[in-house]
C-alpha cells in the first residue's frame, strides 16, 4: 500500500516558504555552454579548414558534456539536505517596463533561472542524453562532413540551449522562449535533408502545428499576467498558494474562474509541443529528420516539454475544475489512437514515432490522474529506452542505406557486428512493452494504478483503455523486434545507396562503429538502471518521486496517513468532505480493503474490487505479456527466438497477413493513420487556402478597384464639367471671383 | 543634447544632395555614402548625448520663427521615441546607399540626390515640434519616393508611383484639414490660447478640451492620413504595388521608415490631440487592425511574388503595431513603439535580401526560383534568420514587440482590485489579443511557405539564367556587411530589450497617462467594467 502522506504533505507545506535564495552563478553555464557550442559550430562553418573535419561534433560533445557535469553538480547542490532547495540564478534583465509603483504595475521577465528538483531532474536527462546522442551523431552524420555537419551540430546545440531555457527559465516568458526555440531547432533539423520535398513539408508542418499550440500557451501567459500581474515563478507561486489553500479547505468557490481558465490555455501549448490530440500529426512526419534528432528531440526531450509545463504549473492545474480531467482524457485517447496506428505501420521509425505519441499520452494521463510523480517517472524512463530504441533504428537505417521497412529486414541481430544493437533493441522493447521489472513497467504501472485509484470523470474507463493500450503497445513493439531483429537473415538496401557510396548498385551493409555501439550500450544499461531508481526513496515513490515532491509539481495532499487524499478541483466535493471529516476517522488497518477503510473509500477507487496499487503490477504484466505473445505468434520466427510459437521463415510474410482481410477496412484505416491528415487538410487547410485566394481577389478587385474608381472620379467629373472650360476669359474670371468670395465667406464665418 | 545636432541631421543630407548634383556621376555614390555615414555617426553622437533620465522631455530643442503672423516656427526637438526612430532612419541611410551599388547604374546622380533628400525629410518628420513643420516634412517625403519608384522601379513602376502618390497625398490632405481644425480651435475658441500657433504642446492642451464628438471628427480626419501611411486595412492597397515595384532601397525605406510615419503620427497626434476620440473608437480601430493582421497574412500565403509576400506581410505586421497602440496601456504602447523599430529592421532586411536575389536572377517569382540553400548558403542563413525575426521568434527582436502588443491588447479596463492584483487597465480585451494572436500562426504559415519555396527544396533557377557579371554566386563582402549590423541589432534587441524599454518607458507612460487623464469617459468605462467584473465574480461564487 502506498503511503501518500508523510513526506508529501510536509513538502507541500514547505513549498510555501518565501523568496528562494540565490543559487550558484555557474549554474547559468549549463544553459550558455550549448549556446557557445552553437556559435563555435557557426565559426566552423565559416572557416574552411575546420569545416572539413569532425570538429563541430567534438565541440558539441565536449561542451554538452561539461553542461551535463555541471548539472550533476547542481543536483548535488540542490538535493543536499533534508528537502530539495529552490534557488534562483539571474543572468540579466530581459523585459522590464514599469508604469507605477504598485504591485502588478510592471512587466518583468528576467533572463534568469529557477532551479528546483524538477528542473534538475529534467536537465539531468536532457544534458546527459544530448551528450550521448551528440556522440552517436558524430558517427551517424559522418557522411555529411562539411557545411551540413556544421549546420546539424549548430542546430543541435541550439536545441539544447533552448531546451535548457525552457526547463530552467524562471518565468513563463523565458519558458516560451525555450518553447519556440526548440520549435525552431526542430524545424531546422526535421528539414535537414532539405532536398527532399517531404522533409521540407514535414518541417513546416511541425512548426505551424506547434505555433497553434504556442498561441494557447501565449494566451495562457497573458491571462496569467493579467490576473496575477507577474509571470515570474518566484512571485507567481506564492500568489497561487491562497487558491491551493482554498482547494485544500474544499472551498473551491474562492477560486475565480479566470484562474481556472489559465491552465485550459496553457494545456493547448502542451498538447502542441507534446504531440497530443488534436495536434499530434506533426510528430510522425518529424521522422524525416536524421535519427539522432528523432531520438533526442522527438522522443526524449522536446516532446516532454508539455509534461514539464503542466508539472511546473501543477498548482494552477490542480485548482482548475476542468483542466486535469481534460488532460487525462486527451492523454488516454491519444495513447489509444496512436497505438492503433503504430500497429499497422511498416516503417519502424514511424512505429517508434507513434509509440512516442502514445507514451506521451500515458504521461498526460498520469498528470490528469493526479500522479505527477508517475508522469515524471515515465518521462524519465521513457527518455532512456525510447532514445535507445530510436538509436537502434537509426543504426539499422545507417547500416542498410536508409532501409526502415520491417518487411525487408530480418534477423539483424545475428548479422556480424550487430550484436550490441540487437541487445539494446531488446532491452528497449522490453521497457516499452512494460515487461515485468523493467523501468517502463514500473513507471507505466504507477500511472495505470492511479487511474483506478483516483475518482474522476470516467477515470476507471480511462484506466481500462490504457490497460488495453499497454497490450497493444507490447504487440507493436515486439512486432518490430520479431520481424527485424530475429529470424532468418535478410536485408534489402534502402534508397540511399547512391548518396552513401557514390558508385551505385553496390550495397554492403556496414555494422555500427564504436561511437554508435558505445552509446547504445550506455543507454541500454541506463534504461535498466532507471528501474532501480524506483527502489531508492521507496516511501516517496522512488528517486523521481522525491525530485517531484520537492518541486512545484508535487501532488497536493490533504489529510494524513491512510486518509490522505490528493486534492484537485475536479474532486472538490471529496476534498471538502475530507477536509472536514478526515481528521476524525479511525486509522484503518494496513490490509484493509478500500471499502472497509472508511475514510479511504472516498479517496481510493478500486480495480475489480481489489486495491489497484496492489494488483496493478500483475494486471499490467498480464496485458504486456499477452501482447508480446501475440506478436511472437504472428510475427516470431520458428524456434527459440519466436518463443516456440512463431512460424515466420521469410522477411516479408507472417501470420498477421492472413488476419488483414478478416479485419476488413480497419487495417487500411489504421495504415492510413485514420485519415486524420486528410481530414485536417479537407477541413482546415483547403478551406483556408481557398479563403486566402478569395481575400486576394477581393483585395485586388474590390478594395483596390474601389480606390481606382475613386481615383477616376475626378477625371469623370472633369469630363462632365468640361463645357465650363470654355476658354473664354471672363468665364474664368467669374469662377475665380466666386471662389474667392466663397473662401472669404468661409473664413468670416469661421472666425465669427 | 546640443541644439545643433537636429538641424545638422536634417541639413547634412540636403547638403549632400546638393553635392551629389554638382559632382561627377561616378562619385555620387561615395558622396552619398559618406554623407549618410556621417549622419549616422552624428546619430550615435545624438544617442550618446541624450539625457536618458529625462527621456520623456524633448531635448535638443531649437526654435526659429518662420511665419510669425501665423505662428509658424521651425522648431525641432526629440524625446526618446523620436530619437530612436531618427536613429533607425540614420542607420538605414548608409545601408540603402550601399545596397544600391550594383542595382542602380543609370541616372545615379538623381537617384542618390533624392535618396538624401528623402532621408532629410524623414528625419525632419520625427524631429518636428511644430505641426506645420511636421506636415511639410511629412508631405515632402512623397516627392523623393515618387521619383525613386517611378524612375528606378521595375515594370509597373509608373502606375505604382502615381498610385502611391495620389493615395497617400489624398489621405494627408484630409489629415491636414483635421490638424488645421485644431489650430483654428486653438486660435478662436474660448478654451484656446486665442492666437495662431502650430506648437504641438500648446495644441495638445487645447485639443483635449474639445468635445468627444469634435475629437472624433478630428481623429477621423487625421487617421485618414496616417492610416493610409501605416497602412491600415482597408486603405492599404497602394502598398503591395509600391513595395513590389520600388527599387530595393526604396522598399527598405518604405517599410523601414515611411510606414512608421503613419504609426508615429498616430502615436503623437491621435493619442496626443484626441484622447477622448481614441478612447471612444479604440474598439472599432482595433477590429480594423485585427482584420488587417489576419486578412493580409492570409493573402501573403497565396503569393507567388516573394516581394509582394513581404509587402503584404508589412500590412499584417503593422496591424499588431496599431493594435498595441490602441491598447492604451504602457505595455501595449511600448510594444507598439518597439514594433516600429523592429519591423523596420527585420522587414527592411528581408527586402534587402530579396533585392540581392533579384539582382542575380531578375525574377521574384517563387515558382521559377527556389531551393537556394545549397547554392547560396550565406544568403540562405540570413534569410532564415530574418524570416524568424519577422515571424516573432523569441530571442529575436520581433518577438519583443509582438508579445508586448498582444499583452497590452489583452488587458481590458478592469480596474485593479482584489483578487485582481495584476490587472492593469487597457482599452481592449482578451478577445482582441486572442484573435490577433492567430496572426502569429498565419505569420508562421506564410513565412515558412516562403522559406520552403525560396530556401529549401530542389534548386530552381530561371531557364535563361546566367551569372551576374559583377556579383558572385553567394553574397559578397559588401552585402554581408550590409546585413550583419541589422542581424546583430535584431539579436541584441531580442535578447536585451530592457535598456530600450527603459528608454521609452517615460514618454510612453506620459502618453498613456495623458490619454486616460483627458478622456473623461475613461472613468465611466472603468466603472462600468468594474461592475461587470464584480458581477462575474459574484456569479462565479454563486455557481457553487
Amino acid at each position: 500500500m502506498h503511503n501518500l502522506a508523510g513526506p508529501l504533505s510536509q513538502v507541500a507545506s514547505s513549498a510555501d516558504v518565501g523568496v528562494p535564495a540565490q543559487g550558484p552563478a555557474w549554474a547559468s553555464l549549463i544553459v550558455f555552454l550549448p549556446l557557445l557550442a552553437c556559435a563555435l559550430c557557426g565559426v566552423c562553418a565559416i572557416v574552411p579548414a575546420m569545416r572539413r573535419t569532425k570538429l563541430p561534433a567534438w565541440i558539441t560533445v565536449a561542451l554538452l558534456g561539461v553542461s551535463f557535469v555541471l548539472t550533476v553538480l547542481l543536483y548535488q547542490d540542490v538535493s543536499a539536505g533534508e528537502h530539495a532547495k529552490t534557488v534562483l540564478v539571474t543572468s540579466w534583465e530581459w523585459f522590464h517596463l514599469s508604469w507605477g509603483d504598485a504591485p502588478g504595475q510592471q512587466f518583468v521577465a528576467s533572463f534568469g533561472f529557477y532551479i528546483d528538483s524538477l528542473t534538475v531532474l529534467w536537465m539531468l536527462f536532457v544534458t546527459g542524453l544530448a551528450t550521448l546522442i551528440a556522440l552517436y551523431a558524430s558517427e551517424y552524420m559522418s557522411h555529411d562532413v562539411g557545411l551540413g555537419y556544421c549546420r546539424f551540430f549548430a542546430a543541435f546545440s541550439l536545441f539544447v540551449f533552448s531546451m535548457a531555457c525552457l526547463v530552467m527559465g524562471d518565468n513563463l516568458l523565458l519558458l516560451y522562449l525555450g518553447w519556440e526555440g526548440v520549435g525552431l531547432c526542430s524545424y531546422l533539423l526535421i528539414g535537414y535533408f532539405y532536398n527532399e520535398a517531404g522533409a521540407v513539408a514535414a518541417a513546416k508542418k511541425a512548426f505551424i502545428m506547434n505555433r497553434i499550440g504556442d498561441l494557447g500557451l501565449a494566451l495562457g501567459i497573458m491571462l496569467t499576467f493579467w490576473h496575477f500581474g507577474t509571470i515570474q515563478y518566484a512571485e507567481l507561486f506564492p500568489l497561487v498558494a491562497p487558491y491551493v489553500e482554498a482547494l485544500k479547505a474544499g472551498d473551491i468557490g474562492q477560486i475565480p474562474l479566470v484562474v481556472q481558465a489559465i491552465p485550459l490555455l496553457l494545456m493547448v501549448g502542451a498538447f502542441g509541443k507534446s504531440a497530443q490530440l488534436p495536434l499530434y500529426v506533426w510528430l510522425p512526419d518529424a521522422m524525416w529528420g536524421p535519427t539522432p534528432v528523432s531520438a533526442l528531440i522527438h522522443a526524449a526531450t522536446m516532446v516532454t516539454a508539455g509534461v514539464y509545463l503542466i508539472a511546473r504549473t501543477y498548482p494552477l492545474f490542480a485548482v482548475s475544475e476542468l483542466a486535469l480531467p481534460i488532460v487525462a482524457w486527451v492523454g488516454t485517447l491519444t495513447a489509444l489512437l496512436s497505438a492503433t496506428i503504430a500497429m499497422a505501420q511498416f516503417d519502424i521509425k514511424r512505429i517508434m514515432a507513434y509509440s512516442t505519441v502514445s507514451q506521451l499520452g500515458y504521461m498526460f494521463a498520469g498528470l490528469g490522474f493526479l500522479t505527477s510523480t508517475g508522469a515524471a517517472f515515465h518521462v524519465f524512463t521513457h527518455a532512456f529506452f525510447k532514445a535507445s530504441l530510436f538509436l537502434c533504428c537509426g543504426a539499422v537505417m545507417h547500416g542498410f542505406a536508409g532501409q526502415l521497412d520491417l518487411r525487408r529486414l530480418s534477423g539483424v541481430s545475428f548479422m556480424k557486428g550487430w550484436g550490441i544493437v540487437g541487445i539494446a533493441m531488446l532491452i528497449g522493447c522490453l521497457n516499452l512493452a512494460g515487461f515485468p521489472l523493467t523501468a517502463g513497467f514500473f513507471s507505466k504501472d504507477m500511472i495505470l494504478a492511479e487511474a483506478f485509484v483516483t475518482p474522476g470523470p470516467g477515470y476507471a474507463l480511462a484506466g481500462w483503455i490504457l490497460l488495453v493500450t499497454a497490450g497493444l503497445t507490447a504487440y507493436y513493439t515486439f512486432r518490430v523486434f520479431f520481424r527485424v531483429f530475429v529470424g532468418p537473415q535478410h536485408a534489402e538496401p534502402g534508397d540511399e545507396v547512391h548518396a552513401h557510396d557514390g558508385h551505385d548498385a553496390h550495397f554492403h551493409p556496414h555494422a555500427p562503429g564504436w561511437a554508435i555501439n558505445s552509446v547504445l550500450a550506455i543507454l541500454a544499461v541506463a534504461s535498466i538502471l532507471a528501474a532501480g531508481t524506483y527502489f531508492i526513496e521507496k516511501e516517496q515513490h522512488g528517486w523521481v518521486g522525491k525530485m517531484v515532491h520537492g518541486s512545484t509539481a508535487a501532488e497536493i495532499v490533504v489529510g494524513e496517513g491512510e486518509h490522505a487524499v490528493r486534492a484537485a478541483a475536479f474532486r472538490h466535493d471529496l476534498v471538502g468532505e475530507h477536509a472536514i471529516h478526515g481528521e476524525s476517522h479511525e486509522p484503518a488497518g494496513d490490509h484493509a480493503t478500500p471499502e472497509e477503510a472508511g475514510g479511504s473509500s472516498i479517496a481510493h477507487g478500486s480495480f475489480l474490487g481489489m486495491d489497484p496499487h496492489a494488483v496493478m503490477y500483475y494486471v499490467s504484466s498480464l496485458f504486456g505479456i499477452a501482447g508480446i505473445l501475440t506478436a511472437a505468434y504472428l510475427h516470431g520466427p520458428r524456434g527459440l527466438f519466436g518463443l516456440f510459437i512463431g512460424s515466420r521463415t521469410e522477411a516479408a510474410t507472417s501470420r498477421a497477413d492472413a488476419l488483414v482481410p478478416a479485419l476488413g477496412p480497419l487495417v487500411q484505416w489504421a495504415r492510413h493513420k485514420w485519415y486524420v491528415d486528410e481530414l485536417y487538410d479537407f477541413l482546415i487547410v483547403k478551406p483556408l487556402w481557398v479563403l486566402s485566394h478569395i481575400f486576394h481577389l477581393i483585395d485586388q478587385l474590390l478594395i483596390d478597384g474601389l480606390v481606382d474608381l475613386m481615383g477616376r472620379l475626378p477625371s469623370i467629373g472633369g469630363r462632365s464639367i468640361r463645357p465650363s472650360q470654355s476658354g473664354v476669359l471672363h468665364g474664368y474670371a467669374v469662377g475665380m471671383a466666386s471662389g474667392l468670395a466663397f473662401l472669404l465667406l468661409l473664413v468670416w464665418l469661421l472666425t465669427l | 543634447m546640443s541644439p545643433w545636432i537636429l538641424p545638422i541631421l536634417i541639413l547634412l543630407p540636403l547638403l549632400g544632395a546638393a553635392l551629389v548634383v554638382l559632382s561627377h556621376a561616378a562619385r555620387a555614390r561615395s558622396i552619398a555614402f559618406g554623407i549618410t555615414l556621417g549622419a549616422a555617426a552624428m546619430g550615435v553622437g545624438a544617442l550618446a548625448s541624450f539625457d536618458w533620465s529625462q527621456a520623456g522631455a524633448f531635448q535638443g530643442e531649437v526654435g526659429v520663427p518662420w511665419v510669425p503672423a501665423l505662428g509658424l516656427s521651425l522648431s525641432l526637438g526629440v524625446d526618446s521615441i523620436a530619437l530612436l526612430l531618427v536613429a533607425l532612419t540614420l542607420l538605414l541611410g548608409p545601408i540603402c546607399v550601399a545596397a544600391s551599388a550594383t542595382a542602380i547604374t543609370e541616372r545615379v546622380k538623381t537617384y542618390y540626390a533624392w535618396l538624401l533628400v528623402l532621408q532629410a525629410a524623414m528625419t525632419g518628420v520625427f524631429c518636428a515640434r511644430d505641426l506645420a513643420l511636421f506636415y511639410v516634412f511629412f508631405e515632402f517625403t512623397l516627392i523623393p519616393m515618387y521619383v525613386l519608384i517611378s524612375l528606378y522601379g521595375s515594370t509597373n513602376r509608373k502606375r505604382a508611383a502615381t498610385k502611391f502618390f495620389l493615395y497617400t497625398f489624398t489621405g494627408s490632405i484630409i489629415a491636414l484639414a483635421g490638424l488645421l481644425y485644431v489650430v483654428w480651435v486653438n486660435a478662436s475658441a474660448p478654451y484656446g490660447s486665442g492666437e495662431w500657433t502650430f506648437d504641438i504642446a500648446t495644441l495638445q492642451a487645447t485639443s483635449v478640451q474639445m468635445s468627444a464628438q469634435q475629437q472624433g471628427w478630428v481623429m477621423l480626419a487625421m487617421l485618414l492620413g496616417f492610416a493610409v501611411k501605416v497602412p491600415l486595412f482597408p486603405v492599404h492597397t497602394w502598398l503591395p504595388l509600391a513595395h513590389t515595384e520600388a527599387p530595393t532601397a526604396g522598399s527598405v525605406i518604405l517599410a523601414g521608415v515611411l510606414l512608421k510615419l503613419g504609426t508615429y503620427g498616430i502615436y503623437r497626434f491621435v493619442l496626443g490631440l484626441t484622447p477622448e476620440g481614441v478612447m471612444e473608437h479604440a474598439h472599432a480601430l482595433a477590429v480594423l487592425s485585427i482584420i488587417g493582421i489576419v486578412y493580409a497574412g492570409l493573402i501573403c500565403w497565396v503569393q507567388r511574388d516573394v516581394k509582394k509576400l513581404v509587402a503584404y506581410s508589412s500590412v499584417s505586421h503593422l496591424g499588431f503595431c496599431v493594435l498595441g497602440m490602441l491598447a492604451l496601456n504602457s505595455v501595449g504602447v511600448a510594444g507598439s513603439v518597439m514594433y516600429m523599430i523592429n519591423h523596420g529592421l527585420s522587414t527592411g532586411a528581408l527586402f534587402l535580401l530579396i533585392g540581392m536575389i533579384y539582382e542575380r536572377y531578375h525574377t521574384r517569382d517563387m515558382e521559377e526560383l527556389g531551393g537556394l540553400a545549397r547554392k547560396m548558403p550565406v544568403w540562405s542563413t540570413f534569410m532564415v534568420f530574418f524570416a524568424m525575426a519577422s515571424v516573432g521568434l523569441p530571442g529575436l527582436n520581433g518577438f519583443v514587440s509582438e508579445v508586448m502588443c498582444l499583452i497590452g491588447a489583452f488587458q481590458d479596463n478592469t480596474v485593479a482590485q482584489e483578487p485582481f492584483v495584476g490587472a492593469t487597465p487597457g482599452r481592449l480585451g482578451p478577445w482582441y489579443a486572442a484573435v490577433a494572436g492567430t496572426g502569429m500562426i498565419v505569420a508562421a504559415m506564410y513565412l515558412l511557405y516562403m522559406l520552403g519555396k525560396v530556401v529549401w527544396g530542389q534548386l530552381r533557377e530561371p531557364a535563361d539564367h546566367h551569372p551576374h557579371p559583377r556579383l558572385p554566386t553567394d553574397l559578397n563582402a559588401r552585402e554581408i556587411a550590409i546585413l550583419s549590423p541589422i542581424a546583430l541589432l535584431c539579436l541584441a534587441i531580442g535578447l536585451f530589450p530592457a535598456p530600450m524599454l527603459r528608454a521609452i518607458e517615460q514618454p510612453v507612460n506620459d502618453t498613456v497617462q495623458w490619454v486616460w487623464k483627458h478622456a473623461p469617459s475613461a472613468a465611466q468605462y472603468a466603472e462600468r467594467d468594474m461592475q461587470r467584473a464584480s458581477t462575474s465574480i459574484a456569479r462565479g461564487e454563486g455557481d457553487r
